[in-house]
């Protein structure tokens, strides 16, 4: 009777017989030709993951470095690229890809689409992405190396003017840095203007926005953060480019110029790309949480206001990373106090969490072990966000290793514990297979451990006085011990990652049989087979309320009758 | 489904060349040029005439959609007594712009007599608000002050009237949830915390603005205003049925089980 | 079970947001962003040129081209209208009319820079004035460009009759685009040519 109400249908199960006489080299073709969200979804995370393991190999070796007073274990010039790559790569090459992977594979099957709004665009986005990382790369080989490892970036991931002049910065370490972010900023771009399109036009009947399950809301929010994000970042690095290409003097001091116009139009694009990046984790704990505590989201109202509201207040926060260049009282007082603002959605939202796991029958799942200790995190990394953003405070800590420790423990602690939740979670219906718990349990626990070493020891250099981006520090000074005990974590972490992808190796070729719905979750996506079909849904579903398929599990209990 | 293609990898293999070209040189960005060409008139011929889509078998096999826990609890709020087909009141925010109206021509009674009796001009007030923001404060003579301004009246009834609809919107948001009392909460006690804000960032923010402002009458203008819009919102029907509600209905808490059953049995 | 309403029926008026609309909108969002920074970075950098020429001494307000491509906004919403109703000969007269409007606009701003290089000395490493000028500039004529380049596009496959009436939908969308394009003008205007002056 279920089909009376609500038709979600089923959908294709025997695969085509053409798929087993593939040869290799079709099966290969096929990824680089798509345009099915779900592939994409997939090359977004596989790539986002290698380049994962490259930026961690270059964290690790950062870490070695200060691991002990007086260390040279690579050369200062490397170390100078090993964190500015490390942080460009996190930022521009791991987080965004894989967030909007996830957005790529979730967002349609979610609001019971067929496909992303722009199926060609999503690849030509993809693909931008993808080359653009590959150019970053090439740097370390391509150019004619001033100091015999290329001229990759080594002037800080935030690039502050004027080193970026060619008069400071000689050769082609801030091109590759700026071409390579223009480039894959156009697929950034690209991928948020398709998420808008698809959650804005394609929603599934009854799927009102308000219905529209939380991922696929923040992923909406995030998606017009970039678009007012992204852009400036790009005309910073036009504007750059043409200072460097042309003789132009946007940030050349000598004719006029103003370098503390580069950190304005940086920070303008890199305060709301924290948000961009953290929004889609709250996003994914918002689909998580609910499921494992057997409960319906918390607060579903509030929830979606204080996004939007994170999303508007971000965009004028932007000089809380600019305290100690010497503005006006004024102007750093609006920015203290509006900085302190974002605590107010954000702590509705914690709230909101707190009272969904409250009372419910809590399964304690590997995806829901990383979204609690994801809240514990997130809920410190708040706190040092409000100590810093008292001036004052900051004046004293600014770019030293506090600070360093804060926005760890917010895209660590926060956003990369969220995504491995979400690839505990979303991984059986991607694949079919379901991760091995044991190994996940394993994953978890040791990377928690590698994380807190690591993170937690490092506030205290910072308030010794360690600054950022140094190369190496006096025995006298007592950070020793401290980077010591941080060097341990990170090597912890890196074992907790290796335990991870052995598992994932592992599961896809003998996990067990996942089944449609393994969680007995709620939303769409899980109303499909996994993995889905390229057109995923047979017939258009047909939703009643925020939970569609509480109400077929439920039907003399429906969700609807409480709207 | 719409059918694979190529082009979008080659037009963006092409524009990587393109700009890489800058780094790479110009036969590169000579070769980027002729792919993103290409990329382009592949692409149009795909989706132009007509969208290139393949057709991909549909077997139809309905999924099954259960769940092995049957039990469903429902949180049962106390105290809520609605009638089938009686509508929860919301927030009385209408009374609360009212509120906002009123307190505010209230407020301005005090700043007016302060600055006839402290100053001896009823546009010493007005001036503060509308002139701090925009005129050189550093060293403005009391003449100044008390003299009329067309400019500084018009801003400073731009910054009166939008924040008093804006304080009288939170009102009528916010009495409700409080415990009993509106007019102690509303009047006094609410324009007390904000006033001690005030005071604390003012010096801060606009020293200049701040040495001039006598802060006892600040107090009393801002408790008139509290007053005013606190009675106002009380007086409201609407605010009187809402206050009668549990505190989860009353701060528009909405989660499942907490709302009410809609008994129409209509689907929103 | 049979106490389940059957609800099937309440979406058949199931209406969103056409995708072309929302995806161009969501560009224009993107492309204020970039505009503004660098409207931001002009105003910023208004009388800060440590050298001459200034702009007082070299600009004179565009007017000819200035309504030239102000007009051609109103001509492609008569094309819009046109192909709605499905008068072809009038869409392709208005169309075209649109493009030479545009062309003349690009005209104009490529002899206003020749004259600005040759006669005046001013290129874009001159001074902040030359920086800030040509790239707030150009960005708005490579957007114009790109503008003519489809509307062209469209122009030519009118032409050959490929053009109908039920792509009035997309003819839309693109028109969207240059209503932009024209939009942006309005602020570069003012900003360089009646405050930057």
């Amino acid at each position: 009777m279920a089909d009376q109400t609500l038709p979600i249908g089923g959908a294709l199960d025997i695969t085509p017989q053409k798929a087993t006489k593939q040869s290799f080299f079709e099966w290969l073709s096929e990824w680089f030709i798509t345009v099915d969200h779900k592939k994409l979804g997939i090359l977004y995370i596989s790539y986002a993951l290698v380049f994962m393991l490259v930026a961690g190999v270059e964290a690790l070796m950062i870490r070695v470095q200060l691991a002990v007073p007086n260390n040279d274990f690579v050369s200062p010039q490397l170390y100078d690229r090993l964190f500015t790559m490390h942080g460009t790569t996190m930022v521009f090459l791991v987080g965004m890809p894989i967030l909007f992977g996830f957005a790529n594979y979730i967002v349609p099957l979610q609001i019971g689409a067929r496909d992303m709004a722009y199926p060609r665009l999503n690849a030509f986005s993809f693909w931008l992405t993808a080359f653009g990382g590959l150019l970053l790369y090439y740097s370390f080989i391509g150019g004619f190396g001033l100091y015999g490892v290329g001229t990759a970036p080594d002037m800080g991931w935030f690039a502050y003017a004027p080193l970026t002049e060619k008069a400071f910065s000689p050769g082609h370490a801030p091109d590759y840095w700026a071409i390579a972010l223009i480039i894959s900023g156009w697929g950034t771009l690209g991928t948020a203007i398709n998420i808008i399109a698809t959650t804005i036009s394609m929603r599934c009947k009854g799927m009102t926005l308000m219905r529209m399950p939380l991922f696929s809301w923040l992923m909406l929010v995030v998606s017009g953060l970039t678009l007012v994000t992204i852009t400036p970042l790009t005309a910073a690095q036009i504007m750059l480019m043409i200072d460097r290409y042309l003789g132009g003097h946007f940030f050349d001091t000598q004719a006029g110029g103003s370098a503390v116009m580069w950190m304005h139009f940086f920070w303008i694009f890199g305060h709301p790309e924290v948000y961009v990046l953290v929004l889609p984790a709250f996003g994914i704990a918002s689909e998580i949480i609910p499921v494992f505590s057997r409960k319906g989201i918390f607060g579903y109202a509030a929830m979606v206001a204080a996004s939007v509201g994170i999303g508007f207040v971000s965009l004028g926060v932007w000089a809380h990373h600019m305290f100690t260049v010497g503005m006006s009282t004024p102007t750093t007082t609006f920015f203290v106090l509006s900085t302190m603002l974002v605590g107010i959605p954000t702590g509705i939202k914690i709230f909101n969490w707190l009272a969904t796991i409250w009372g419910g029958k809590i399964v304690f799942a590997t995806p829901m072990l990383f979204c609690l200790a994801f809240l514990f995190q997130f809920l410190i990394a708040g706190l040092t966000g409000i100590m810093l953003s008292a001036a004052p405070w900051d004046w004293q800590l600014h770019n030293s290793y506090f600070v360093v420790a804060h926005f760890h423990y917010v895209l660590v602690g926060a956003i990369v514990f969220n995504i491995f939740a979400a690839i505990y979670y979303w991984f059986p219906k991607a694949t079919g297979k379901m991760l091995s718990e044991t190994l996940g349990k394993w994953h978890f626990w040791l990377f928690l451990i590698g994380f807190h070493l690591t993170f937690d020891f490092m506030h205290i250099p910072g308030i010794l006085g360690m600054p950022r981006h140094i190369y190496t520090y006096m025995p006298d000074r007592g950070w020793g011990i401290w980077n010591f005990i941080e060097t341990i974590g990170a090597f912890v972490q890196a074992i907790a990652v290796l335990v991870f992808l052995y598992n994932v190796v592992i599961s896809l070729m003998k996990g067990k049989e996942a089944g449609n719905d393994p969680w007995d979750a709620w939303t769409l996506e899980w109303a499909t087979p996994s993995p889905p079909p390229a057109y995923n849904f047979a017939t258009d579903p047909v939703v009643n309320s925020r939970r569609p398929l509480w109400d077929l599990k439920h039907p003399e209990d429906p969700d609807w009758k409480y709207e | 489904m719409p059918a694979n293609t190529a082009w979008p990898i080659v037009l963006a293999f092409g524009c990587t060349l393109l700009l890489g070209g800058i780094l790479l040189g110009e036969i590169i960005s000579l070769l980027g040029v002729v792919l993103v060409l290409a990329g382009c008139i592949g692409w149009f011929r795909q989706v132009l005439p007509h969208e290139n889509a393949e057709h991909v078998p549909v077997e139809v096999q309905p999924v099954e959609i259960e769940t092995k826990r049957k039990t469903v609890q429902r949180f049962k709020l106390p105290g809520l007594h609605v009638e089938p087909g009686e509508i929860i009141p919301t927030s009385p925010l209408i009374a609360g712009l009212k509120g906002g109206i009123a307190g505010g021509i209230a407020m301005v009674i005090p700043v007016l007599i302060y600055g006839q009796i402290a100053h001896g001009s009823i546009w010493y007030g007005v001036n503060l608000l509308g002139g701090a923001g925009v005129a050189d404060w550093q060293n403005v003579t009391p003449a100044q002050i008390n003299a009329f301004h067309w400019q500084w009246l018009l801003i400073a009834l731009v910054i009166h009237g939008v924040s008093s609809l804006l304080v009288g919107l939170i009102y009528g948001a916010m009495l409700p949830m409080l415990p009993s009392r509106p007019i102690l909460l509303g009047g006094i006690a609410l324009p007390l915390v904000w006033s001690g804000l005030e005071y604390a960032s003012m010096g801060l923010i606009n020293p200049a603005l701040a040495s001039h402002v006598s802060w006892p009458w600040f107090v009393v203008s801002q408790v008139a205003y509290g007053l005013v819009a606190g009675w106002i919102v009380s007086r409201d029907e609407n605010f009187k049925r809402v206050r009668n509600m549990p505190f989860a209905i009353r701060v528009g808490l909405e989660a499942p089980g907490l709302m009410h059953e809609n008994h129409q049995g209509e689907g929103h | 079970m049979a106490t389940i309403p059957v609800v099937q029926n309440k979406y058949e008026e199931w209406r969103l947001p056409s995708r072309g609309a929302s995806g161009m909108i969501s560009l224009i969002i993107g492309e204020t962003a970039l505009f503004s920074m660098f409207v931001l970075a002009y105003i910023f950098y208004i009388g800060k040129s440590v050298s001459g020429p200034q702009p007082a001494q070299v600009l004179d307000i565009p007017v000819f081209m200035t309504i030239c491509l102000w007009s051609s906004s109103l001509t492609i919403w008569i094309a819009e209208r046109a192909i709605e109703h499905n008068r072809m000969k009038q869409f392709t007269f208005f169309w075209g009319l649109t493009i030479v409007l545009g062309g003349i606009f690009l005209g104009g701003t490529a002899l206003e820079w020749h004259r600005l290089i040759y006669h005046d000395g001013l290129t874009i490493s001159t001074n902040l004035f030359g920086t800030t000028f040509y790239s707030l500039v150009g960005l708005h004529a490579s957007h114009v460009v790109v503008g003519l380049i489809m509307l062209t596009a469209v122009f030519i496959f009118t032409l050959t009759g490929h053009v109908q009436q039920k792509h009035a939908y997309n003819i839309k969308t693109l028109a969207l685009y240059w209503h932009f394009v024209d939009a942006v003008w309005v602020v570069v205007f003012t900003v360089v040519y009646i405050l930057g002056r």
